[in-house]
């Protein structure tokens, strides 16, 4: 084969190469350099390397090694918190735990977590074999085969098996609270989701809720049909927010303020301005992630080439050429990794993607607004579910506020901070082990062995709970039997 | 005149001044056999089943063909045939093409062109630029395979030629598998007491069983090399993965394959070996060192190398493809060891199959050989960028 051949095809890839160390550099899209497919949620952040990988490029392993650790902790610190970690990092910290660094390093979320590596990825994100517990409770004072006799046959890889043990978060899982929560019945005698109920009784006061007459905007705006009706229903009427208070920001409220500075569509940061516990914790959950603060900015294409001592000989226009692609602020439909809707790939996620805005719903956004976009069997099968009934009956006044059952009752879980119930908008909240969501949502009307087994019960989430758990979990008989166990040894 | 040693090296030649892509034995068997024979018809040796003899010891006036007749001279003890041309191809092949290139540009037939291989390496051609005496030499060999009484040089000559097995790139619009009874006719003509009292028969024969046993020495196990390169590349594309170690614990295979200290080291033995396999390829191809005539020791290592990617790559990767770019590289990467291993397969398994649409043997083989160095050509692209990014993150 002739020599200059081999030159141009050389060359060529030379240059293409050329483009790859520029975008690893200086700037430009990272992604085609990607080792592997990155987890389902992190995948919304590929563009922006820097969120995770904090370290310049060539520096020490273990500095980047830190790096990435510090960066799950930005995002996942808090919510490991609220978890009461079973294995908290500053426990393992601790030189008189150095013992156990070595066999499983718990300081370092990557000891478990790594990303890029889809082959060995396993639920949760976990990327070591699911016998891991091994590592230290196999052998001494930690060793739970020769301790707990109920647990003498049973292998390593089922520690982690649904309903048993979560490494990180077992609010619900715990020996005492099993005990304490054995031999109920299935079904609560009057099934109401407290918090939920709590919502739906709570408003602003009657005084100062405003009617259509209230309503101050150009006329033009007041003209537009229905939109009155829906605003004079809705929760910012009865919480005295008039249409000024998100199209005309700043002003007195006045007519002539507010046609003065009317804005025909709002920014979502009048939103955000005042649901601020809405929009931090959207931020944490799989729909609002890419507005979480700690979201890498694109790099500075002139500062990579500063770096490579070529500042100032590239043109501008070149240099804006090189810059990163920046990350949309709202993940769209089409990137979601679930089963989706066809007719919404288009769609952005927003507060206005479940809320309209002048109707301000929140039935709306507890179900319809779901089902609008996600397509996946568990989705579906919802409305054919007991579930959903007790939602119709709660919306036709047949059944008590809180006796419905909707997607946000489940996923969209409440708290109540100084007597508000305030919704987390992370959906991930109760999920991520699923046994999360038994002390928020399920116990308020199931036994906590009802809600073990069907949380374990792979189909029957599938089939959104439309039939009865056909497994059983047997952590509260353990439990139960230990503790008995022990009282007869005790005396 | 030309003599047999000249006439074969323009016969392997081309129009840019490379040659025809011979069986390394069979070149340097052919050229000690031209030598030879070119000194049995200088009637300066003889030979025998059991020893070759010197006849005359007077030189022939040709430079490369008595420097070999002053060792056959000096050897004291007695050689047959098949030993002198063992010893020959292995030890003076490399300065017999030399000494015959060079006489045949003083005559005007060939032109030395110096070039530099990627413009680093040296490298030298020697374009034809007498044609004429090419396409003679070609008619000669033409018209013994026609039915005509042969003249007993031009048997010789053809003999070499089949034994470099050239005929269907010298003759390519002649149906020479119906040419075959003619020529064995011919190789079998008994020429002892019309021509050269028994030489050439014997060189003749001795060149085949040297040339076999060269292909035995070094093709089996080139072959066996090449049928396990095939095979892992195959599987990689077909086989199930091996798969990863799925319980806690001290593991080679998950340390190989996810933590980065053996990821970095098997990564650079792989390169290491791709270099070293690369030069090794570069250095027989364009006899960048002078010293290299023996290449069948180089191009087993070359095969050996070859492998040992494979093992390499095995270990730095278990055979994933990876995503992105590092699936563009391993892809590369494949085609390359594929592409090389196949070409031999093709050449000593497939060499007496006919495939519809898809030439010679000769011609699939090069085909082969052009994809692999094609695809070559983007892997130092893609591992500097691969390097670069494990680098970076």
């Amino acid at each position: 084969m002739p020599a200059r051949i081999i030159w141009l095809l050389v060359t060529v890839a030379l240059i293409a190469g050329a483009f790859g160390a520029t975008a690893l550099f200086v700037g430009g899209d990272r992604r085609v350099l990607l080792i592997g497919a990155t987890t389902d949620a992190h995948h919304q952040l590929e563009m922006s390397c820097e969120t995770c990988h904090g370290t310049t490029a060539f520096a020490d392993a273990v500095a980047a090694e830190q790096a990435v650790n510090k960066a799950c902790r930005n995002c996942h610190e808090d919510e490991l918190d609220d978890a009461d970690d079973s294995h908290p990092r500053r426990e393992f910290r601790n030189p008189r735990m150095a013992v156990y660094w070595e066999k499983l390093d718990a300081r370092l979320c990557t000891t478990c977590h790594i990303e890029h590596r889809p082959e060995i990825t396993l639920a949760g994100a976990v990327t070591l074999p699911l016998d891991f517990c091994s590592a230290c409770h196999s052998e001494g004072d930690q060793d739970v085969r020769a301790h707990r006799p109920s647990h003498a046959a049973a292998t390593f890889d089922t520690c982690a098996s649904a309903g048993c043990h979560n490494f990180h978060d077992n609010r619900a899982l715990y020996e005492d609270f099993l005990v304490k929560h054995a031999d109920e019945p299935w079904l609560a005698a009057s099934p109401i989701h407290g918090l939920s109920a709590l919502g739906r009784g709570q408003g602003a006061p009657a005084e100062v809720a405003l009617t259509r007459d209230d309503a101050v905007a150009p006329a033009n705006a007041l003209a537009a049909p229905g939109i009155l009706d829906d605003w004079s229903g809705s929760g910012h009427a009865a919480a005295d927010v008039n249409c000024g208070g998100c199209h005309a920001t700043g002003g007195d409220g006045n007519t002539g303020t507010v046609e003065a500075n009317w804005i025909e569509t709002p920014s979502l940061a009048v939103c955000e301005d005042c649901h601020r516990p809405q929009t931090r914790t959207l931020a944490l959950g799989r729909h609002g992630m890419r507005q979480h603060p700690k979201i890498a900015q694109p790099r500075d294409p002139r500062r990579g080439l500063s770096s490579l001592g070529l500042e100032g000989l590239v043109p501008d226009a070149v240099a804006d050429w090189l810059s990163d692609p920046v990350l949309p602020l709202r993940m769209t439909v089409a990137e979601a990794r679930l089963p989706m809707k066809p007719d919404a790939v288009h769609r952005s996620l927003h507060c206005g993607s479940c809320h309209a805005p002048h109707s301000a719903d929140t039935r709306h956004a507890a179900v319809e607004a779901c089902s609008s976009c996600h397509d996946d069997p568990h989705t579906r099968a919802y409305f054919e579910s007991a579930h959903y009934e007790l939602w119709r009956n709660e919306l036709a006044g047949t059944a008590p506020p809180g006796a419905g059952v909707s997607c946000a009752t489940c996923h969209m879980t409440k708290t109540e901070q100084r007597g508000r119930v305030v919704t987390s908008h992370n959906q991930n909240d109760s999920l991520r082990p699923n046994e999360r969501m038994i002390r928020p949502v399920c116990l308020d009307c199931h036994s906590l062995q009802f809600s073990l087994d069907a949380l374990a019960d792979v189909p029957l989430i599938e089939a959104n709970f439309t039939d009865r758990p056909k497994i059983h979990v047997e952590s509260i008989d353990w439990a139960v039997s230990r503790t008995r166990d022990q009282a007869v040894t005790d005396g | 005149m030309l003599t047999f040693t000249e006439e074969m090296l323009l016969l392997l030649g081309d129009e840019q001044g490379t040659f025809l892509p011979v069986r390394q034995y069979a070149l340097e068997c052919a050229l000690a056999g031209a030598v030879l024979l070119d000194l049995a018809f200088a009637y300066r040796i003889d030979t025998d089943l059991e020893s070759l003899v010197v006849t005359d010891p007077n030189p022939t006036g040709i430079s490369f063909l008595d420097r070999v007749l002053a060792k056959v001279v000096a050897r004291k003890d007695t050689a047959d045939t098949q030993a002198w041309i063992r010893s020959l191809s292995e030890d003076d092949v490399e300065a017999i093409r030399e000494a015959a290139l060079t006489a045949l540009v003083t005559k005007g037939v060939l032109a030395k062109r110096e070039d530099r291989f990627l413009r680093l390496l040296r490298s030298v051609r020697y374009p034809t630029i007498d044609h004429g005496v090419v396409e003679r030499i070609k008619k000669r060999l033409a018209d013994v395979l026609s039915d005509e009484i042969p003249d007993a040089r031009d048997v010789a000559l053809l003999s070499l030629v089949d034994a470099c097995d050239i005929l269907p790139d010298l003759f390519p619009d002649r149906e020479l598998q119906e040419e075959r009874h003619r020529i064995a006719q011919l190789r079998r003509m008994d020429l002892i007491g019309r021509e050269v009292a028994g030489t050439i028969a014997e060189i003749q024969r001795t060149i085949i069983q040297a040339a076999r046993a060269e292909a035995a020495r070094f093709g089996k196990l080139r072959l066996v090399l090449s049928g396990v390169a095939v095979g892992a590349v195959v599987a990689t594309l077909v086989a199930p993965r091996v798969p990863i170690p799925d319980s806690f614990g001290p593991s080679i295979l998950r340390n190989l394959w996810f933590d980065g200290t053996w990821q970095e080291w098997s990564g650079y033995v792989l390169l290491g070996l791709s270099l070293l396999g690369l030069s090794i390829a570069v250095t027989v191809k364009k006899r960048l060192v002078v010293r290299v005539a023996r290449s069948h020791p180089w191009r087993l290592t070359h095969f050996v190398l070859g492998v040992s990617c494979l093992v390499a790559l095995f270990a730095h990767t278990g055979f994933r493809f990876g995503a992105n770019l590092n699936a563009l590289l391993m892809g590369c990467y494949l085609v390359v060891v594929f592409s090389g291993a196949l070409s031999e397969v093709a050449l000593r398994v497939a060499s007496g199959v006919q495939l519809v649409g898809l030439g010679t043997p000769g011609k699939r083989r090069r085909a082969l050989i052009r994809l692999h160095v094609v695809a070559l050509c983007p892997l130092p692209a893609l591992l500097v960028v691969h390097i670069l990014t494990a680098y970076s993150f």
